[in-house]
């Protein structure tokens, strides 16, 4: 279930990412989609492959996701230079005196 | 008021009369293509926007050995939205340095630098100061060096009163040793983990898959962590820290992975 849940968080954060709004022509989804199906087949394989390509799929989730997350932070913060006049007696509740009542 | 300034300050140096211009404009290309993709050829992977190759800031082609790195490049291009931010992209960067190379280091220097560092790192320093905080530190930090002096057959030993040097020359013989083992990249990558981390210890520990990229970060700024609960936590610091920490890491962990997988994993013959 584990597996299947960072496979839904990678589909997601490939959505955010990408522009437009298909993903059945991304490269990138299309690989994950066939490495996902190629280990959920290879039972047989003596080597932890399978442990191993779970991680590399929650470290590529995590890149995805603190990234996306750290941009919105930055842009919710970072500064966008002064306020003009208008703006900052809208914070205050003022109104210049041109602007109708 | 500038501009006398300016004068006067021209005029000591017999130059032309201009404005000083004081604030460096630091260029942000808007995007510029569509698509993304990646070309293979002759073994190696390049990445394409629209019709164009990708360049390293040096002017040369990018490529890179493997398609799931050349995917998370192009992914990463993808992702800009309408600015291209490069200093958010991680992996292309570090592909960029180990192609540009551009403070000219070769493998034993990084190795040397790495392994110096281990004297200095994190979490061999515990705090004494405060009792909790040293509680977490050990049950955290503890079990890491444990599992490090095993796995590499090395004797660290943590320090509380800053007094030794844990690291004997014999064990900074075996880390070079080990990491003198690996490829030019994955060193490299190695050096963006411990640079971010702040420990040696910490990195390896995550490329060997015993810890998470998460985990790894959470360590890493354990006292912050131990802190902000005490004292409150804010969200454009520790937050967006603990996400840029982690963005860079995994970047890391993906990077050294996908150059150092070649010999690691091996495909069954499914037909044989």
């Amino acid at each position: 279930m584990a597996k299947l849940a960072t496979l839904r968080g990678l589909i997601q954060e490939l959505r955010y990412a990408v522009p437009n709004a298909t993903l059945k022509d991304n490269l990138a989804f299309q690989y994950i989609m066939k490495q996902y199906r190629k280990y959920n087949t290879t039972d047989q394989q003596l080597c932890k492959a399978q442990e191993e390509m779970n991680y590399i799929a929650n470290t590529y989730l995590c890149y995805l996701r603190s990234s996306r997350l750290s941009q919105e932070i930055h842009d919710e913060f970072h500064g966008k230079g002064e306020r003009t006049v208008q703006e900052t007696a809208q914070m205050v509740g003022f109104k210049l005196p041109h602007d109708p009542k | 008021m500038l501009n006398s300034f300016t004068k006067i300050f021209n005029k000591s140096l017999n130059l032309p009369c201009t404005p000083l211009k004081l604030a460096r404009n630091f260029a942000t290309p808007t995007r510029f293509y569509k698509n993304t993709s990646i070309l293979k050829s002759e073994g190696k992977y390049e990445i394409t926007l629209d019709q164009r190759k990708l360049k390293t800031p040096n002017g040369t082609p990018f490529y890179v050995e493997n398609e799931p790195l050349a995917l998370a490049v192009a992914s990463e291009w993808n992702a800009q939205k309408n600015k291209i931010i490069q200093s958010k992209m991680h992996i292309t960067t570090l592909c960029n340095t180990v192609l540009d190379n551009p403070n000219k280091l070769t493998k034993l220097d990084i190795v040397n630098y790495i392994v110096n560092y281990l004297d200095t790192d994190t979490i061999l320093y515990q705090a004494n100061e405060d009792e909790d905080l040293m509680k977490f530190q050990m049950a955290e930090w503890d079990p890491v060096i444990e599992w490090f002096n095993k796995r590499f057959n090395v004797k660290l030993k943590k320090s509380i009163q800053m007094d030794v040097s844990p690291i004997s020359e014999e064990d900074k013989t075996i880390i070079t040793k080990h990491l003198m083992s690996h490829n030019f990249a994955t060193v490299n990558g190695f050096m963006y983990g411990v640079d971010t981390l702040k420990s040696v210890i910490l990195t390896l520990a995550a490329t060997e898959k015993f810890l998470t990229p998460e985990k790894a970060v959470l360590l890493s700024r354990l006292e912050e962590e131990y802190q902000s609960g005490r004292w409150g936590r804010v969200e454009w610091a520790h937050d967006l820290n603990q996400l840029e920490l982690q963005t860079r890491f995994s970047s890391v962990i993906l990077f050294v992975y996908y150059n150092s997988q070649s010999y690691m994993v091996r495909e069954k013959n499914i037909l044989g």
